[in-house]
């Protein structure tokens, strides 16, 4: 008897079970390249990613470009090919319809005398969403043709959590389709990561810090555009 | 040296002493009590702790990945002569298990879930009977923690069943028999001190037991405390990729109670349960055990 209670024992709740992560975002679609003013008579494509209801990036969406004024700049509501037409301000809109919803998202931008991109960095601030201490600015962006994320010099971490690890992502839940940058180097001050060149500067909604070994989130930082 | 400066060494030694006395170990091991020469005890037992939430560095509860560990051991002390007690503490399955993450808007699998099936990491150990008396019995113990378990299982690494490291423990007990009414009991305090290598930090261990033996000694009833108190003297906790109950600079104070039932005069079963009061990046869920023992006496 106590050995069958012993072998019942052991195989006792040892098999691998399933946690449920609640991980639902709202769905949005985002130009991926906004351009503050473009030369007149010449092109530019514009491109957009959409991101499901879980922060995955669709392939292929069925998404559509306009233009406020088609007499500035006209564009192929297919391709995003981009004509400026006459000097003045636009407006570049790109739809998706997701779920029977049309969401857009929007680039304001004139037609001037050159090509000019938006701002090359973007912003944010860390929060902790755990019991571990995170906080901090940082910014993303490019230096010398260069994706660098730079943690700056009020960022502070917890050391003691074991496998802290940095994340490029678009669902501030999970890791799932993050861009994994590797283990945290620093725990205090100003530091930085240089990001490959497959990396773009609008490709992640979130800076996201995460227990690898607990399958935990510490804490995040979503990119103010 | 100066008088002054002699007399404080001094009293900082007494202090020691004391304080090592007041909170030495007697635990598994039979506590200050060693065996006589040729008795032994053995005891197969089912150790298991499965759960989804730790303590931080804080000392506050986060969730985690629901993990578990579960030991499927031998421990065995054997009376080496009537003064050395030869101790092993052998777990020789150890599986460790984490669980899928599912999303809750797909039901896809985010992040899969993991097991590994290893032998674990093992104890052994010999204790001295400095005093053993009517009154009160008082031993010393030494401890080498073998790392034989995995530290790195599984398709992450981040799977353990041991630790990786070589720990050498030094430990003091003390046992003091009396009883209550007609009951027999005892109560038993330890301390000791956890030397760790490959970077973990040292550590301070405490703890005290109380023990009732009803039915004619053949129930025994046993409360235990037990404390870990690292000396975070290792390098940091996030390049140990150690989780569950092997993770760096770990503390607790947990409270256990156990039954130990003799079916005959050798013969006997136990079961106990084991919770925290408070922690330091470990587990902080309850812990079970069920097990079979034989105690040989002479």
């Amino acid at each position: 008897m106590p050995l069958v209670f012993l072998s019942a024992a052991i195989f006792l709740n040892s098999c691998i079970g399933d946690d449920i992560i609640a991980d639902e975002i709202e769905p949005v679609v985002r130009i991926t390249n906004p351009i503050d003013s473009l030369a007149l008579n010449s092109t530019y494509i514009f491109k957009a990613s959409a991101f499901d209801n879980t922060g995955l990036i669709q392939q292929n969406p069925n998404i559509s470009w306009t233009s406020s004024d088609n007499s500035i700049l006209e564009i192929d509501g297919t391709s995003g090919l981009a004509s400026a037409k006459k000097l003045g301000a636009v407006r570049v809109l790109v739809n998706w319809m997701e779920s029977g919803e049309t969401l857009s998202d929007e680039n304001i931008l004139s037609v001037g005398m050159t090509t000019v991109q938006q701002t090359q960095k973007r912003e944010g601030s860390l929060i902790t969403s755990s019991s571990y201490q995170l906080e901090g600015d940082f910014n993303l962006s490019m230096e010398t043709g260069k994706l660098v994320l730079n943690l700056e010099s009020n960022y502070k971490a917890s050391s003691n959590l074991p496998g802290l690890f940095v994340y490029l992502t678009n669902n501030p839940t999970t890791t799932a389709g993050a861009y994994e940058i590797g283990p945290a180097t620093s725990f205090s001050g100003a530091h930085s990561y240089s990001l490959p060149a497959s990396v773009g500067l609008n490709d992640y909604q979130y800076l996201l810090y995460f227990c690898k070994p607990f399958n935990v989130k510490v804490g995040d930082g979503k990119f103010t555009d | 040296m100066e008088n002054s400066q002699i007399k404080i060494l001094i009293s900082r030694v007494v202090y020691t002493l004391l304080f090592l006395l007041l909170f030495s170990f007697s635990g598994i091991a039979g506590g200050g009590w060693t065996a006589k020469k040729g008795e032994a005890y053995y005891k197969l037992s089912q150790w298991w702790i499965v759960s989804d939430q730790h303590f931080t560095d804080a000392g506050l509860i986060d969730p985690n990945v629901t993990s578990g560990i579960f030991n499927t051991s031998f421990y065995g002390e054997y009376g080496i002569s009537n003064r050395f007690t030869g101790i092993a503490y052998v777990p020789f399955f150890s599986r460790a298990t984490m669980n899928n993450q599912l999303s809750e808007t797909t039901g896809n699998i985010i992040s899969e879930g993991d097991a590994i099936n290893s032998f674990g990491d093992t104890d052994l150990g010999i204790k001295y009977g400095i005093l053993k008396n009517k009154r009160v019995a008082l031993a010393a113990s030494l401890t080498f923690g073998l790392p034989l378990g995995n530290s790195a299982g599984g398709k992450e690494g981040n799977l353990q069943t041991g630790d990786g490291e070589f720990n050498q423990i030094l430990k003091l007990d003390a046992g003091l028999p009396f009883s209550v009414g007609n009951i027999p009991a005892y109560a038993n305090v330890y301390s000791g001190f956890n030397n760790r290598s490959n970077g973990f930090s040292d550590e301070y261990r405490y703890g005290a037991e109380f023990g009732l033996g009803l039915k004619d000694k053949k129930l025994w009833l046993i409360a235990r405390i037990t404390g870990v108190e690292s000396l975070r003297n290792g390098t940091l906790g996030t390049d140990i990729n150690s989780t569950s109950v092997f993770a760096n600079n770990s503390e607790f104070t947990s409270y256990s109670v156990e039954a130990a039932y003799y079916i005959n005069t050798k013969l006997g079963v136990s079961a106990s349960f084991a919770s925290a009061f408070r922690g330091e990046i470990i587990f902080a869920s309850p812990s079970y055990s069920v097990g079979i023992f034989l105690d040989i006496k002479k």
